[in-house]
């Protein structure tokens, strides 16, 4: 990675964690009208996996947990923000919610309330790529919770069985809300599974990106290339509760190493300068896009929007 | 049949047959439709035979189109109909098939929370919402012996869930021509096929126009009863009509073609000329469509009633297996008949 694209994903790291960190603070006012998952933990990550794609062509699935996501596609973040405080401004007038974000003109079909359910959908994408021979690829994003759905299993199977270009991305973050990872999964790591369906599958260090990037990259060449599907698991901390609120009576106290301290780190070494300059500008960005969705109008029946 | 019986008929088909030229000209006159299901295929590798689906449906797609366009999948119904709700989001149009609609059942969430919702949460309004251009192809329908877990009717569960457009064809021309508007249709389309009438052959306009969705059909007119009745009970529905009108009786028979959305307009006018409302449905017993049909008809048209809404369904029970058992499971030309002949004389 170069500096300049160090020094980019510096900032949208810091833009995607002000954004989360205002949420979180909106729920705690009860600005939100439901229960908000946050992303705080796979900035990093998500921002880099966006570089990687080619989302002129490439499509994409999330999880419930995927504000990050739909604004690292390059949604309106006004449009992000005012769909999670369900405001007229949202991607989807407010109807849909943090859950249900839609940004299709981005390359985001969907994020998703039904833990897995996104990643068929995925796999639909893949298809289309396929296909039209678009060039494209599917990517479905899911947490380590979805692994152990059928509807993942299956599509693993199937998308090898098809030959499709999609690549499935777990994000295992220790935790399906509080069962943690290795009392819900059986006795073979998901990476290994992936592999006995037949499927070219790596694991890596998400919160480390010299770590997980080119296995990223290089994962991604093969889904285009090849035209076949491959999965990869990264390890990313959850900085927070499965929801904000979440009082984590499971954690147990291991101190969390944040993705983003790292990266900042990184930047350090690299000599990157004005760092907190970076950081303050983001951070302005991130609060100036949310006040103004605040100033939209709350959803209404028959509200003009 | 009915009201496609007109000078432009040319041709006897069945539902499996008509079914099977409109895909060949869906697929011809649209380069983005393609199907996906298991079993659609079914080639014998030594002589390159084919089974062609299940019931033949597909039969001859993949040679004409290819099998980049019909693609038959593992027995895996959440994962192919989810690939193709992202396919119909990317581009292409779909045509699921599920074999039977009571393996709907193990896809439940794909269909209800995916299939159904993601159109209407991509935008408040419909002017800001995305396509949806699915269609899911499902069988339903008792009478072959095929047991409960697969003769099922489950429209009238499907038509509680807003998202879905459903649609239960009673003759091959409305098969071929609600197939048509289904692929032409921004929504999920689900078009329910009943098994026991696959064979039977109708006369079918050669070309095979496009059937409207949400609008119903007038099979026969009278004067006495309404009767409603959906895909195999329209045949049923028309025998009673003809013995009964020996009698001296006449009947509305009317076959909404579509569940959801229902053509009530259609369903009213009749019930304030007859005044008397059957619904004879081979699906729930409970709160399914007859109960839908009949609370519809009494908060919207209670004055015009002469007597109670009757509904002629299956019991309340599984579908058995036993020829017997299953004989009288569904309902029958002599519930019918005695059941008009009972609204008649107690008003």
């Amino acid at each position: 990675m170069k500096i300049d694209e160090l020094r980019i994903l510096l900032s949208e790291c810091f833009f995607y964690r002000a954004f989360e960190d205002e949420i979180s603070r909106l729920a705690q006012r009860g600005e939100t009208p439901g229960l908000v998952h946050l992303s705080r933990g796979a900035e990093v990550f998500e921002a880099a996996l966006m570089t990687a794609l080619d989302l002129s062509v490439d499509h994409m699935t999330g999880s419930h947990r995927s504000h990050v996501l739909a604004l690292a596609s390059g949604a309106d973040p006004v449009a992000v923000a005012g769909e999670i405080l369900g405001r007229n401004c949202g991607l989807s007038g407010g109807v849909a919610g943090t859950q249900h974000l839609l940004s299709y003109d981005t390359g985001f079909l969907c994020s998703n309330g039904i833990v897995g359910a996104q990643v068929p959908i995925a796999a639909g994408a893949a298809l289309s790529a396929k296909i039209n021979k678009t060039g494209g690829i599917g990517v479905a994003v899911m947490g380590d919770g979805a692994t152990n759905q059928g509807a993942v299993l299956e599509t693993m199977n199937m998308a090898v069985s098809l030959d499709l270009p999609l690549f499935f991305i777990v994000e295992n973050n220790g935790f399906a809300q509080s069962t943690t990872t290795s009392n819900a999964g059986g006795a073979v790591s998901v990476v290994a599974r992936a592999r006995g369906f037949g499927l070219v599958a790596d694991q890596t260090d998400g919160s480390e990106v010299r770590a997980f990037y080119p296995v990223l990259m290089r994962l991604i060449d093969y889904v285009r290339s090849q035209q076949k599907p491959a999965f990869l698991e990264v390890s990313v901390p959850r900085l927070g509760g499965h929801y904000e609120g979440d009082g984590e009576i499971y954690r147990t106290q291991t101190p969390l190493i944040d993705p983003l301290d790292l990266l900042s780190d990184l930047a350090d070494q690299a000599e990157i300068e004005g760092i907190s300059d970076i950081q303050s500008m983001a951070e302005h960005k991130a609060l100036s896009a949310i006040q103004t969705a605040l100033k939209s109008p709350k959803a209404e029946p028959n509200a003009k929007s | 049949m009915k009201s496609q019986i007109n000078s432009q008929i040319s041709e006897s088909l069945s539902i499996a047959n008509a079914l099977n030229q409109a895909m060949h000209q869906i697929m011809q006159s649209d380069p983005s439709v393609i199907m996906i299901g298991e079993d659609l295929i079914g080639e014998n590798l030594a002589t390159g035979a084919e089974l062609g689906g299940v019931f033949g449906v597909s039969h001859g797609l993949a040679k004409a189109f290819g099998r980049n366009r019909v693609i038959e999948t593992p027995i895996s119904e959440t994962a192919f109909v989810g690939m193709g709700i992202g396919a119909a989001m990317t581009g292409l149009k779909p045509i699921v098939e599920i074999m039977f609609c009571d393996f709907m059942a193990v896809c439940f969430d794909q269909i209800i929370n995916q299939a159904a919702k993601i159109r209407a949460l991509s935008g408040a309004t419909p002017d800001k919402q995305i396509p949806m251009p699915l269609v899911i192809r499902t069988t339903i329908g008792a009478g072959d012996g095929s047991g409960a877990m697969h003769s099922q009717s489950l429209h009238g569960l499907l038509m509680q869930i807003p998202g879905l457009v459903i649609a239960c064809p009673s003759n091959a021309g409305d098969a071929a021509g609600l197939l048509k508007a289904a692929v032409a249709s921004e929504d999920v389309v689900i078009l329910m096929e009943h098994k026991g009438l696959y064979e039977t052959r109708f006369p079918v306009e050669a070309s095979l126009p496009i059937v409207p969705l949400g609008k119903g059909t007038l099979v026969q007119k009278g004067h006495d009863i309404t009767i409603i009745a959906l895909s195999a009970m329209i045949p049923l529905a028309i025998s009673a009509a003809e013995a009964l009108k020996a009698e001296g009786y006449t009947m509305d028979v009317i076959d909404p073609r579509t569940v959801s959305p229902l053509d009530m307009d259609m369903i009213l006018n009749s019930l304030h000329k007859t005044g008397r409302l059957i619904v004879v449905d081979e699906g729930a017993a409970i709160a399914g469509f007859a109960d839908h049909v009949i609370a519809e008809v009494s908060s919207r048209a209670f004055d015009a009633l002469k007597c109670a809404p009757r509904k002629i369904t299956p019991p309340h029970c599984l579908v058995p297996y036993a020829p017997a058992l299953e004989a009288a499971y569904l309902p029958t030309q002599a519930n019918i008949i005695q059941t008009v002949k009972g609204m008649i004389h107690e008003s």
